[in-house]
């Protein structure tokens, strides 16, 4: 589904991501762990051409992202504050979404009650814009709304970040079940290796924007992950 | 030293911001603006005994002058009150340290005794007193008279300063001021009271008795201590913060919208946009400064007779909100713009959409003013060719400028420490947009044909709008190229 091809970012002189070549395919539940400054939300943001790669390229399902559109139509993201607009109330964002993607009321109806639960009455009827929700409940209506235009492949930046403990377990049963029943491609990254390794198939880490491991989960990996960060 | 440290860190984040690193070009142009501003009042000054004397052979100048001084100050306050950028300090990093907030308050209001516009009257004042006071005067009259004429100044400053900080959290403050302003002028217009003797009796008085000084110095202080409280007050995170609201209704009115599709989708979010910050609120409370303007020059007839000075007038106000709108459009939405960029498929669209809602603002404005036929059928003829040429011109000029924009506005940011862009970059930049259908107009004025000119000026939006297909598309491209540029900008705090 993703392809990344001798991609590289350049910030003042520093290459902050070096990937050679990372074929992500489809079903595939990939998580992204390193530390800060690794390059886990450049790669994402390369993959959604919110920046300019300066060598290399990102394909998905073949294509360039670079200037074409067609990937908008199965890629739902979901990376930080600055993919909510935060004047609205959720339902009119959500509302605003599901125009942008084409969907209907009826699709919008469906989508609210496949998302009661993981809401938990804590986003709907609130009467409150986003701006003004704390950052968990924002972190929320971004995954939902990520999700909501049922994608193909969707693409969260610590998606498990500011969530209390219940809606993490919500968040992790919500994408094993999208993950088998909907053959839905993942890009996650985190910082929490007990959740991501609930969730992904295969972990990748990242250091200084090189790929240094890139292996399927097992029962052993989280021991493994824990080794390699303890230094 | 806490000030010391203070001014070390703003003239860092001065430094530093990319919005000064870009915008060197612009700064070299205002400061040569400053230059020749400081070399006119210098000549002012200088020959300011000549001028009164030839203006008013008759009268004493010390008079006069001190009849005009009131004049002078009101317009330096509205002056002031558009142009004077506010001190703003990133308070936030600094409250949860151990400093006085009263220290941070005074550093921001002391830090406004910079202003350039606080020294350029004493280039009039400074010449004025040595050669008309001084002959009549001792020194010691003199030097008081200055020394009040600058405490004036910057009791005028402070004042200016309130009013603006208002604006953004009590506006119906703004709105006394202005009406006070409206009420005198009429007054002396109409020869109720005359503003002209109260200023000169104060002033000679202040000649006389020189203890009248105390008043510039007791109001110096009271205008101090207002924006001292004033800031005080707001020094709490939770009044930073904008204060939670309840879902307004207002764009409720709106909802008719949805049924146009998708762009009717994304006017209506626009609309929310606009009536949910309380700074692009702001906005449209000016709009009848905009539309107003003909109530105030129409009805003199030196400007009814300078047909460049109505073309002026004309794109002034059918192009004034909509030029708001578009000179940020981008900015706007820094705060979703990453959401804008992913999700949107079809930037023709979205280009689209902002282009239909500046028109369609310029077009509201247009039918507002069309009752100023009254003054004449010459002025509809005027403004209907300055809105074909705002709506066909300068729409398109705007859009493709706006993408150079990468400032983050902070929009959600407490209004009271955000006034980005109200300062006079913004409407420098965008000067020759203005002077363009002026320039068009000159020859056909000097071939003594005015109404060529117009139909001119109107015909070239009328062709804008022919070729409004490959426009967009060059916009578009335009928007591809930069959106990299502007999403990395809107990313960044500050």
């Amino acid at each position: 589904m993703i392809e990344a091809i001798n991609l590289t970012k350049v910030y003042s002189g520093t290459k902050v991501l070096d990937i050679k070549d990372l074929k992500i395919g489809k079903g595939e539940a990939f998580g992204l762990v390193g530390n800060n400054g690794a390059g886990k939300t450049t790669f994402f943001r390369l993959i959604l051409d919110l920046i300019k790669a300066d060598t290399g390229m990102v394909l998905s399902n073949g294509k360039n992202v670079k200037g074409l559109n067609d990937w908008k139509y199965y890629t739902g993201s979901h990376l930080d504050d600055g993919f909510l607009i935060d004047f609205l109330s959720p339902e009119e964002y959500f509302e605003f979404v599901a125009d942008v993607h084409k969907l209907s009321k009826g699709d919008l109806e469906e989508f609210y009650i496949n998302f009661k639960d993981f809401f938990n009455n804590e986003i709907l009827d609130k009467k409150k814009y986003i701006r003004d929700f704390s950052s968990g409940n924002k972190q929320k209506i971004g995954i939902a709304a990520a999700l909501m235009a049922k994608p193909e492949i969707v693409i969260l930046d610590e998606p498990f970040n500011s969530l209390d403990p219940t809606t993490q377990i919500r968040l992790k049963n919500l994408l094993n079940k999208l993950k088998e029943e909907k053959q839905l491609s993942m890009l996650i990254s985190s910082h929490d290796l007990n959740h991501i390794t609930e969730v992904c198939n295969r972990i990748v880490i990242l250091e200084k924007g090189k790929i240094v491991q890139d292996k399927p989960t097992n029962e052993n990996t989280l021991k493994e992950l824990t080794e390699y960060f303890a230094v | 030293m806490i000030y010391k440290l203070l001014i070390i860190h703003q003239l860092k984040e001065s430094k530093r911001s990319s919005f000064w690193q870009k915008q060197i070009a612009l700064n070299i142009v205002i400061g040569f603006f400053i230059l020749l501003m400081l070399l006119y009042l210098l000549v002012l000054g200088l020959f300011i005994d000549k001028i009164l004397g030839e203006l008013y052979p008759n009268d004493n100048p010390i008079d006069i002058f001190n009849g005009i001084i009131i004049y002078y100050f009101g317009m330096e306050l509205m002056l002031r009150f558009m142009i004077q950028a506010l001190p703003t300090i990133n308070i936030e990093s600094y409250l949860h340290l151990p400093i006085k907030k009263t220290a941070i308050v005074h550093y921001l209001n002391l830090r406004s005794l910079l202003a350039i516009g606080n020294y350029l009257p004493l280039l009039v004042f400074i010449p004025f007193a040595f050669k008309v006071l001084l002959p009549h005067y001792s020194g010691f009259v003199a030097f008081i008279w200055i020394l009040s004429m600058f405490f004036i100044a910057l009791a005028n400053n402070y004042l200016a300063i309130y009013i603006k900080r208002q604006m953004t959290s009590k506006p119906m403050i703004t709105g006394i001021a202005a009406i006070t302003l409206i009420i005198f002028i009429l007054l002396d217009y109409f020869k109720i009271i005359s503003v002209t003797s109260v200023s000169r009796y104060l002033f000679n008085a202040l000649i006389v008795h020189t203890i009248w000084i105390i008043i510039p110095v007791l109001l110096l202080i009271f205008n101090y201590l207002l924006n001292f409280y004033f800031l005080k007050t707001k020094l709490y995170t939770e009044e930073l913060s904008q204060k939670k609201e309840e879902i307004s209704n207002t764009s409720k009115a709106f909802q008719y919208l949805k049924h146009y599709g998708h762009t009717g989708q994304l006017i209506l979010k626009d609309i929310k946009l606009i009536w949910r910050h309380k700074r692009t609120r702001s906005i449209v409370y000016m709009a009848p400064l905009f539309l107003g303007y003909g109530l105030l020059l129409y009805n003199q007839e030196i400007y009814m007779s300078r047909n460049g000075f109505l073309i002026f007038i004309g794109i002034f106000m059918t192009g004034g909100m909509m030029l708001n709108y578009l000179n940020y459009v981008f900015s706007y939405e820094s705060g979703h713009f990453d959401f804008v960029l992913s999700n949107y498929k079809d930037f023709d669209k979205y280009l689209e959409q902002k282009f239909i809602f500046a028109i369609a603002i310029a077009t509201i404005s247009y039918i507002i003013t069309i009752p100023y036929v009254l003054y004449g059928f010459k002025i509809l003829f005027i403004n209907t060719m300055t809105w074909l040429y705002n709506i066909g011109v300068l729409s398109y000029l705007l859009l493709f400028t706006a993408t150079f924009s990468s400032k983050r506005m902070d929009l959600s940011k407490a209004a009271t420490f955000n006034y980005q862009g109200l300062g006079a970059t913004h409407w420098l930049s965008i000067l020759p947009f203005f002077l363009m259908p002026l320039l068009v107009y000159l020859p056909f004025s000097l071939l003594d044909y005015p109404i060529g000119g117009f139909i001119v000026i109107g015909t070239m939006g009328f062709l804008g709008l022919t070729f409004h297909k490959p426009i967009m598309k060059m916009l578009n491209k335009q928007f591809v190229k930069k959106k990299y540029n502007m999403a990395s900008g809107f990313r960044q705090n500050n």
